[in-house]
């Protein structure tokens, strides 16, 4: 299942949010929302993954973006989300602060990362877009749920 | 109007005979997709022209041909079959069992469109 | 010639590529339908004539329209396919394994070819199936060859089935009504069975089409068939075909390809897997919702009158016993027999056998044992692999065999055997039996750890199943012998399986591989250790034990206790998974493997037993080896299930790695 293209057109995406930063991801690898329960921890999964969820029947990984991103973890309240994502033939849901809404970006409104944007997200932002005065990191997928990308040593390990 | 019945098993050649054989004037077209049913539609009307395929189940081309040539008012309508390269014993039994004239397939449409005026007379006096 | 315009043959060409698509997915299925047909009914009987015809049809087709359209390559492999059905028609071959594989792989690539058409892809090569049918055909055609008799048709009619004379007259008016022959004729198959079909012209020359019948037909019908041009009689009683004075009926030519009789149906249906994947979660919600029914109601018990508390209770158990029906309904729909696997193994032992010039005979036993696909597909080649590894390095040549006192023909013994939820396959040899000391010495050479004394089964092995383990030179690796068995033991790891090992030097060697019959749903333990529950499959626990924590004796960096007469090294799961953990005076233990092989897994309790319906893990973020898999209890929270060979195996292999759980910390 491939994203929307950003050479062409008008894009769809939904937003969410992760330590403060707005990220985006195209709507076609999104399959749904929800809110989460309790995750099942898995032994010796790597650190950004909480565990597992049933998600619709089907046992989910939880890829904790904060974590992923390499900042603390924290406490899920009420906003915390489970987006579930489909890479291909793989399904996995992303746990973020809050999701946010759906928008349309304009092709032409996606700049390639700057190199000031490096840090620990900045391996996994595939476009930049501005969006009146927001700007919203348009992620990729595939590079996020790679688990053989080199995390920076995890002190909780 | 004279009526031309094409009779194959294959829905994707019945097509493509129907289409070969657009350009003749005042012909309408009917088709079978088996022997019963080609016999079926002279049962119910005379027919100008058959264009017959030998290969079909149920009923093999040449005994509707011996059943048309045998026994009804069909006796002396041309018959176009369309045989198989390679198979002479079928093009043998069938020229012997009464066909006009005989195409190998894969045809080429525009020698069966010439083929079928050919035999058409009244139709294709019509043209040119 | 007369004038015409343009040539049609350009648009001919591509304005019919849809309906050429579409015929042949026609022509494509039905011959898909006919092959398995095909293969069920191989070595059980006479094949019947008729399914050799319609497949040739197919065939015959499918060259046809694929000339028309001039896609080569689709022509002339149907016409390969064609030329083995005509062959097989004549009677001049029973359709072996090796020609019904050939016609399967023949008919995939044509499909292959046809969809990359479609696709405007390049087209997959056709010559290496092509010449493989050619080979077929020269082989089979040759005469002289005694052959069983092909079933006909029409003797497969049912005897004392009555037997009905049709008579069909078509008409303008009838033919307005959407009445055809065909009409009739569809309505006959679907009530049963055409024996014949042929065009009569009548007295007053017209024409009547004549059926011959054996079918279910009713006063009712007959006179509701009798309004739309069909007389309808018994054949006994007429003693001739009805109305209309019989002129000349139509002899059929014997040796055009008239199959009188439309074919039965095949009684197998092909099903996608993904489709029985989606039947079988289904089931499993199924199963889970009851047991949480059974929670539910288990709450509001005591608020009920007994009668009503009863009636419920009778509804619940009949609720039960039709989810449990439909359960192993679903279950054996993926059951399939283990034959499949073995299936091949005559040709791979023959060939291999003369590759390295040994004579050895090959004995299956208990094809018919069922398991379920998947696992008849991960085990396909671990299998296929124990047998060619008994060929290269069990069985003797003649000569050595004759110098031990031994039959020149090495046997190879191939088995199923299912007791309950297990199904137990063993791959037994008469041949050298495995040589302690030469796995020892490649062990040390490998720089694999290897316990000090003469090692016994479980230890070789372990041995011999290391990664990196091989008896044989790199240039035999690469021709596939000698290879480690590394890889049947992670296929039977991943299956929650077990292996053992069974050697007498100069007597014979025994594989043995217990597999869980199905995968999905089992029976498990449950069990609670440092706050976490998780699921223990059955199959795999030898026994439960309880242990006094104080009876645990350390020793070194293991914990043990006297167990039959021996030591069993115990590992707390607890400490496993850190999960964090209560001084507790009492242990469950789980104890797994056999012999010296053997680990108890202790848990803080076990706290029942369970049908639990197994989920799979299948992404690699979470794949981690010693979990198999993760099921529901009733609440929506993802158990665990546990894989205790696995982490036994790793255990034993590590003794000082301590495991980490995913950050969290507790």
């Amino acid at each position: 299942m491939t994203g929307a293209t950003a050479t062409t057109g008008l894009g769809s995406y939904i937003l969410f949010s992760v330590s403060g930063t707005t990220y985006a991801l195209p709507t076609a690898e999104v399959r749904h929302m929800e809110m989460i329960e309790d995750i099942t921890r898995v032994p010796n999964a790597p650190s950004f993954v909480d565990g597992v969820v049933f998600s619709r029947g089907q046992v989910v990984p939880v890829v904790n973006l904060r974590a992923r991103f390499g900042f603390d973890r924290v406490p899920h309240d009420l906003r915390t989300r489970l987006i579930v994502v489909q890479a291909e033939s793989r399904v996995v849901g992303l746990l973020v602060d809050a999701a946010r809404e759906f928008v349309s970006i304009p092709a032409d409104a996606v700049q390639p990362p700057h190199e000031a944007l490096a840090g620990m997200s900045g391996r996994y932002v595939e476009g930049v877009a501005s969006i009146g005065d927001r700007l919203i990191l348009i992620l990729n997928l595939q590079r996020i749920l790679n688990f053989a990308d080199p995390l920076p040593a995890d002190p909780a390990a | 109007m004279a009526k031309i019945l094409i009779v194959d098993d294959s829905a994707t050649i019945r097509k493509m005979v129907r289409a070969s054989l657009r350009p003749l004037e005042d012909a309408e077209f009917v088709e079978a997709g088996n022997g019963l049913e080609a016999i079926e539609q002279i049962a119910l009307g005379p027919v100008a022209l058959i264009i017959l395929d030998l290969n079909m189940p149920d009923m093999h081309g040449v005994d509707v041909l011996k059943f048309v040539r045998r026994h009804h008012g069909c006796r002396d309508v041309p018959v176009i079959v369309l045989t198989t390269r390679g198979d002479e014993a079928s093009r043998e039994t069938a020229m012997t069992a009464g066909a006009t004239q005989y195409l190998t397939k894969p045809f080429v449409p525009h020698v069966l469109l010439s083929s079928a005026r050919d035999l058409l007379p009244a139709v294709a006096r019509r043209d040119a | 010639m007369s004038q015409e315009g343009a040539p049609l043959d350009e648009i001919s060409f591509s304005d019919f590529l849809d309906d050429y698509y579409a015929e042949c997915d026609e022509h494509l299925m039905g011959a898909r339908r006919l092959l398995l047909a095909l293969e069920t009914s191989i070595g059980r009987g006479p094949v019947n004539r008729s399914v050799l015809d319609e497949l040739f049809r197919h065939f015959h087709s499918l060259k046809g329209i694929s000339g028309m359209v001039e896609l080569r390559a689709a022509e002339q492999l149907a016409h390969h396919l064609e030329d083995y059905l005509r062959v097989l028609r004549a009677g001049e071959a029973e359709p072996t394994r090796d020609g019904l594989d050939a016609l399967f792989a023949g008919t995939q690539t044509l499909e292959q070819v046809i969809a990359a058409r479609r696709a405007q892809m390049p087209l997959p090569p056709i010559d290496a199936i092509g010449s493989r049918i050619a080979q077929l055909i020269a082989m089979d055609a040759a005469p002289g060859v005694a052959q069983p008799p092909l079933a006909d048709a029409a003797s497969r009619a049912p005897l004392g089935a009555r037997r009905w004379h049709i008579s069909f007259s078509p008409s303008q008016e009838l033919m307005a009504r959407g009445i055809r022959v065909d009409t009739i004729r569809q309505r006959l198959a679907g009530a049963g069975e055409i024996l014949s079909a042929a065009p009569r012209v009548t007295a007053d020359g017209a024409i009547a089409f004549d059926f011959v019948f054996t079918g279910r037909v009713d006063a009712a019908t007959i006179a509701a068939w009798q309004g739309d041009g069909v007389q309808i009689e018994p054949a006994e009683g007429t003693g001739g075909i009805a109305p209309g004075a019989v002129s000349d009926p139509l002899p059929l030519d014997t040796d055009s390809p008239v199959s009188p009789a439309i074919l039965a149906p095949s009684h197998v249906v092909r099903v996608d897997l993904t489709r029985l994947d989606d039947l079988m979660r289904n089931v499993g919600d199924l199963v889970i919702s009851r047991a949480r029914l059974g929670e539910t109601l288990g709450r509001v018990e005591r608020r009920l009158a007994p009668a009503e508390w009863r009636s419920i209770q009778e509804n619940v158990l009949a609720l039960d016993l039709q989810v449990r029906t439909l359960r192993e309904g679903i279950m054996r729909v993926r059951l399939v027999p283990v034959g499949e696997i073995f299936r091949r193994m005559p040709f791979v032992v023959r060939d291999l056998a003369g590759e390295t010039g040994k004579r050895v005979r090959l004995e299956l036993k208990g094809q018919a044992t069922e398991v379920d696909k998947f696992l008849i597909e991960r085990m396909m080649d671990p299998v296929l692999h124990l047998v060619r590894n008994a060929v290269s390095h069990g069985i003797e040549t003649a000569d050595e065999r004759i110098a031990a006192g031994k039959r020149p023909e090495g046997t190879i013994v191939l088995s199923a055997v299912s007791a309950g939820d297990v199904v137990r396959i063993e791959i037994a040899d008469d041949g050298r039996g495995v040589d302690a000391t030469a796995v020892v010495a490649r062990a040390r050479a490998g720089g694999l750890p290897v316990p000090a004394g003469s090692p016994d089964a479980a230890t070789l092995l372990s041995l011999i199943c290391a990664p990196g383990f091989s008896t044989r030179e790199l240039s035999d690796r690469a021709s596939g012998r000698g290879v480690g068995l590394s890889v049947v033991k992670s296929a039977v790891d991943e299956l929650s399986g077990a292996m053992y090992l069974e050697s007498e030097p100069g007597v014979g060697t025994t594989f043995i591989l217990d597999l869980p019959v199905t995968l999905a749903i089992t029976d498990a333990l449950i069990a609670r250790a440092g706050g976490d529950t998780f699921a223990v499959p059955q199959g795999s626990v030898r026994e439960v034990i309880e242990v006094a924590t104080a009876a645990m004796l350390q020793v070194e960096r293991n914990e043990m206790i006297a167990y039959r007469g021996g030591a069993l090294p115990i590992v707390r799961l607890s400490q496993l998974f850190q999960t964090g953990e209560a001084a507790r005076d009492r242990l469950h233990v789980f104890v797994v493997g056999t012999g010296s092989g053997a680990l108890g897994i202790a848990v803080d309790r076990i706290i029942g037993q369970r049908e639990i319906v197994v989920r799979t893990i299948t992404d690699p973020l979470v794949r981690v080896a010693g979990i198999a898999g993760a099921t529901d209890l009733g609440d929506g929270h993802v158990v665990l299930i546990l894989d205790p060979a696995v982490l036994a195996r790793q255990m034993r292999d590590r003794p000082s790695r301590t495991y980490t759980a995913g950050g969290l910390g507790r």
